[in-house]
């Protein structure tokens, strides 16, 4: 009945690969591997020829999916190689760590303590649960510690260099034993984290059941750091182990696999710390030999498929050079270090940026695991079924209408979900505009229908977060890294706010923050404005987000202030018509902020800009009409300003341009507003007959885009002349203006004046 | 980064391998390994010399490069696969100090030097001729005036290449034939040189300069490239600018107080910062100008402005007296830096704690 330790690198491939040659020779006919015992039922489906590595093994409390770990597995892990050794050899496979049932309800416990803490005292700060304990990267990598000793500067290197060349695998793990319980002694080690106890305990416990099984020899795969634990001969008595596990909370846990991806494998996982380098392992677990000539080729090859220059003399050139590196530095064979270092000195000429390339594809790799049909339900299927009892949505495949009225919690509920399935690119809901009474900003149309392949979406999905809210909320935070440019990120700014997700809300705002910051596309930070102004003055953000808001808007308009006048340089017809829209919305942004520091920087760039040679008569127009309704420039100004643009030297088309940019979509404005009119009628009549002939087919290009309606009162405007109060101070001229009668307008002012309110008395 | 050793008492800047020559004997006792053929010291022991560090014996060596070590460790194992070695990096980064100090541990020499200019010729790399007794006896080899190329070539040392592109383009291709075949030809003699083992090429370089020859790729493929790069830490490159300013002040004999660390250190921030493209917490980013704002720049920022304050001002270097200095450094590009440097202006100084002197004499000098 003997018990044989594998201490382990969880996802080492020297580690895996040993392992395999070791069980092998064993021939053991059960296999303790670390890992949750919940999943027994589903390790099975690990033999289906559909399951591909890189995968995932899901456990989760099904009522609160938020709770949950994940086990990842790639072909070079060890725990994969063991399961597969036993699947196919038909040995008994058992998993042996603390069963999450009990782990997970640890961490149950505490987030309802902390939130019972939260609740009592007015919350402090952001108040996020503490951490269950997680399991062993709180000591941080007990390997680290050996290798410091050894003079390598991380675990995993030096664990590569010590394993990378052993051929004589048994001895390797009768000396891991050794290392690690030299470690422990040496660190007085005894596992006073209670949790830390319970996990070696349960280890303990089905070694033992293994034992009364009958089994004959037993191999027990476990992270080097427990290894010494597990030995039978330093084994506490049966009876302490049990007092140890005895009234360990527990919670009812379900198991599935999911299909994970080499660069998921590199974030922090059930197993602790990710791994740095998928795609080197995995090259170093397939690859039999010439490790180094082989990495050196793939990375030309690579380097070639992106037409960059690697040719086969620099793959040479490049391996020599690692392998100058590792004799310089003393080690058997290069690492991914050398390796890296010689391919950026020869094939990348000292640059960096290919570099990453290499990282991105190689090193970390782009595997994408995949499961079988069999497998078990996921937990963003059933949350997602959950919140479709609770909010009374039943998916249908007909299509049906929805009015949702967000003043109440249901159907604001309701909105929440659809905006969330959406970023996650499930469109169960489509927004659809309508013209009627409820055309609120608190109502909300939707087309609901619900299509089959949805299911499969959502299975998808689930690599985001096992709830909607989790998924959508991870989803755009990873949206928000992959956007480049500033519109993409303020237009997936506005999705997570109608999906109320803050946390990824705050996210793209800091990313919209740093993109504003590097922009050169000034109507890029224009187009951002509009909806950021919207959310300081309307919207319903957290405080700390408000604080993080203004900074972004405090930068947008002082970046815009500074870049607009060369951004307006030299702007073709289509260009400035662009611009145009621009400056209206951010103009209507800047004073929907009212911030007087903002509408001084902003008047003060609009000044210059009038005066700026070479701006194109559209925004030229424009500037001045909006300083001019702003009461920054007086009517005479403005008047000046126009007679300058329309004067003979300027250019026809510019001086057209300029006057559609002052007056376009103001038909009615132009009626109504005295001093508007003011400025044209002073400016038309102040010019001679001669010039006018010459301006008048551009007048009327602007004055044609205004309806029919509009224009005819404008002409009757106008043969009624100057109204009263300016009449008097007009520059007396001949024909029309003789012919106000006076005496027949005073008679309607005294019905006017009570019409409006106004005494008798203002009438002159 | 490099620190600027005592000088011997008569020559005003003595050869690294004679300034050094103790360490170096030293290092050799004690050197035990393998040496490639015609190298004075190991591989191990040349990354000694330049790191620094104390020999089983107690001696204690100096370190020349205060940098990555990485990096020296590249640079020697490149010379030891007999591939050339290209150091590049913008001005101020040790690239020349690094060169001499590999020839020096390496072949005990480092004086075969070819400095590149834009009027470099071909003679200067490969070899000229001694007219007069071209004319007297006839081409021989005597008449041949080696260049220090083909001399490094005929003893197996090193020879270093300074600013290699800064020579015209046809120049530098040149060195192809003597990097790939390692022969110099002598078509006149119908002779050649051919390289004996230990030879090998240093040179230094400078990418992101104005006026400089980018070099063919049929000549960058015959380089391993390290691209030193510019101190890691503010407190490193103040150091740096601290100590050279003072050098400087001294040699220039400017009336003025030394400068404040703080004035110094605003200095070093403000390039750190648009150098790097975010700022020293972390939390803003910012755009970058298209100067390459070396440690060298602010070293001559700072001490035209303590010109300034010496000449012009109070005699103690203040905000007025560096913000034009910073401006020019920066705004290399009327318009495209200006911008850059107006936005730094609003969205970083402005705000600052205690920078409010800085920003109103910057904005003085360039709104």
């Amino acid at each position: 009945m003997a018990i044989h330790i594998f201490g382990i690198r969880h996802h080492g491939p020297g580690s895996a690969r040993s392992l395999a040659r070791a069980l092998d020779a064993l021939k053991p006919d059960a296999v303790l591997v670390e890992g949750p015992p919940d999943a027994d039922p589903v390790i099975p489906l690990l033999g289906c020829r559909e399951m591909q590595p890189p995968v995932a093994l899901l456990v989760y409390v099904p009522d609160t999916p938020r709770l949950a770990a994940y086990y990842p597995f790639a072909a070079f892990s060890p725990e994969w190689q063991a399961i597969d050794y036993s699947l196919a050899s038909g040995a008994a496979v058992r998993f042996m760590d603390l069963p999450q049932a009990h782990q997970l309800a640890v961490r149950k416990l505490a987030e309802e303590e902390a939130a019972k803490q939260e609740a009592a005292p007015p919350a402090p700060g952001n108040g996020k649960p503490p951490e269950a304990p997680a399991p062993a990267e709180l000591r941080g990598d007990p390997l680290a510690l050996l290798a410091q000793a050894a003079g390598y500067s991380d675990g995993e290197r030096w664990w590569e260099h010590m394993v990378e060349q052993r051929r004589d695998s048994a001895e390797l793990f009768d000396a891991i034993l050794e290392m690690m319980t030299a470690l422990r002694t040496e660190l007085g080690f005894e596992p006073e984290n209670p949790f830390e106890a319970m996990r070696e305990a349960h280890m303990r416990k089905t070694i033992r059941a293994a034992q009364k099984d009958g089994f004959e020899r037993i191999a027990v795969v476990c992270g080097a750091w427990h290894a010494p634990a597990l030995v039978e001969a330093a084994w506490p008595a049966a009876k302490a182990d049990n007092a140890v596990l005895k009234g360990a909370p527990k919670i009812k846990v379900e198991t599935t696999w999911v299909p994970w991806t080499h660069g998921r494998l590199s974030r922090a996982s059930g197993y602790g710390a990710g791994i740095e380098s998928p795609g080197w392992y995995h090259h170093l677990f397939t690859v039999e030999d010439q490790i180094v000539v082989r990495w050196m080729a793939r990375v030309a090859h690579l380097l070639r498929e992106e037409d960059l220059d690697a040719s086969a003399a620099q793959v040479i050139d490049a391996v020599r050079l690692a392998d100058a590196l590792a004799a310089l530095r003393d080690r058997p064979l290069p690492g991914l270090d050398e390796l890296n270092e010689a391919t950026q000195a020869v094939m990348c000429f000292g640059n960096p940026l290919p570099m990453r390339l290499i990282y991105e594809k190689l090193i970390v790799g782009e595997a994408l695991g995949a499961v079988p049909d069999a497998t078990p339900k996921v937990p963003l299927q059933r949350d997602l079924e959950a919140q479709q009892r609770s909010l009374r949505m039943k998916p249908d495949a007909s299509q049906s209408e929805q009015q949702l009225d967000l003043r109440t919690p249901m159907h604001l509920a309701r909105s929440h979900l659809l905006h969330r399935l959406g970023l996650l690119g499930i469109p169960w809901g489509k927004r659809k505009r309508v013209e009627g009474s409820k055309q609120g900003t608190f109502w909300e149309w939707w087309d609901l229908q619900w299509h089959p392949e949805f299911a499969v979406r959502v299975i998808e999905a689930n690599m985001w977060g096992n709830t909607v809210f989790d998924a959508a909320s991870a989803y755009a935070q990873d949206a928000a890294n992959r956007a480049g440019a500033l519109p993409e990120l303020t237009g997936l700014l506005d999705k997570a706010l109608l999906a109320d997700l803050p946390d990824a809300a705050s996210h793209v705002m800091q990313r919209v923050k740093d993109q504003a910051a590097l922009s050169t596309d000034t109507g890029h930070l224009m187009d951002a404005l509009p909806p950021l102004a919207n959310i300081l003055r309307y919207g319903n953000v957290r405080k700390t987000d408000a604080a993080m808001v203004e900074e972004i808007v405090d930068g947008l308009v002082a970046r815009v202030c500074i870049g607009l006048p060369g951004a307006c340089a030299s702007l073709d017809d289509d260009a400035a018509e662009a611009m145009f829209k621009r400056l209206v919305t951010f103009h209507q942004a800047v004073t929907t902020l009212q911030n007087e520091d903002y509408t001084k920087e902003w008047r003060r760039t609009l000044t210059g800009m009038m005066d700026q040679s070479g701006l194109h008569g559209l925004v030229a127009g424009r500037a001045t009409r909006l300083l001019m309704d702003a009461g920054a420039i007086d009517a005479g100004e403005a008047a000046r300003r126009m007679g300058l643009a329309l004067a003979r030297a300027a250019d026809p088309p510019q001086a057209a341009a300029w006057v559609e940019g002052f007056l376009r979509g103001s038909g009615l404005i132009l009626l109504h507003d005295d001093d508007l009119w003011a400025v044209l009628d002073d400016w038309i009549t102040g010019i001679t007959d001669e010039t006018f002939q010459v301006l008048l087919p551009l007048l009327r290009r602007t004055f044609s885009t205004f309806p029919p309606a509009e224009r005819r009162q404008m002409g009757e405007r106008v043969r009624r002349g100057k109204p009263a109060a300016r009449a008097t101070r007009a520059v007396p001229r001949s024909g029309r203006a003789t012919r106000f009668e006076g005496e027949r307008a005073d008679k309607v002012l005294g019905v006017l004046g009570l019409l409006l309110g106004v005494g008798e008395d203002d009438e002159d | 980064m490099t620190t600027s050793p005592p000088t011997q008492e008569t020559i005003l800047r003595a050869h690294a391998e004679h300034q050094f020559a103790e360490e170096l004997a030293a290092l050799a006792e004690v050197d035990t390994r393998t040496r490639p053929p015609n190298w004075k010291l190991s591989p191990w022991a040349t990354a000694k010399y330049l790191l620094g560090g104390k020999l089983d014996n107690g001696f204690e060596v100096s370190p020349k490069y205060i940098g990555r070590q990485r990096l020296v460790e590249i640079a020697i194992a490149t010379l030891a696969t007999d591939r050339a070695l290209l150091l590049l990096g913008v001005p101020g980064t040790a690239k020349t100090w690094m060169s001499e100090h590999l020839a020096a541990a390496i072949s005990g020499d480092s004086t075969l030097l070819i400095q590149g200019t834009a009027g470099t010729s071909e003679e200067a790399i490969r070899y000229g001729w001694n007219y007069a007794f071209l004319l007297s006896k006839g081409p021989s080899m005597e008449a041949l005036v080696p260049s220090p190329l083909m001399n490094a070539m005929a003893q197996g040392k090193l020879a270093r290449v300074e600013e290699l592109t800064r020579m015209p383009a046809e120049v530098q291709d040149t060195l192809i034939t003597v990097l790939s075949e390692k022969v110099l030809p002598i078509p006149e003699l119908g002779a050649e040189v051919q390289a004996q083992k230990g030879f090998n090429v240093i040179a230094t370089a400078n990418d992101r300069d104005k006026g400089v020859n980018d070099l063919s790729s049929a000549l960058k493929r015959r380089f391993n490239t390290v691209v030193l790069p510019l101190p890691d830490t503010a407190d490193e490159e103040v150091d740096i600018v601290q100590r050279r300013v003072a050098d400087l002040g001294r040699a220039l004999e400017l009336p003025a107080e030394a400068p404040a660390l703080d004035e110094v250190r605003r200095v070093v921030t403000i390039f750190r910062e648009l150098r790097g493209g975010v700022t020293e917490d972390g939390k803003t980013k910012v755009k970058s100008p298209s100067s390459t704002l070396s440690t060298a720049e602010a070293i001559s920022v700072v001490s035209s402005g303590l010109a300034l304050a010496a000449h012009f001002g109070s005699g103690r270097l203040t905000a007025r007296d560096l913000a034009a200095g910073i401006a020019g450094a920066i705004v290399k590009d009327p318009v495209q830096d200006k911008v850059v440097w107006l936005e730094y202006l609003e969205t970083v100084v402005k705000d600052r704690e205690g920078w409010q002197d800085i920003y109103q004499a910057c904005m003085a000098v360039s709104g």
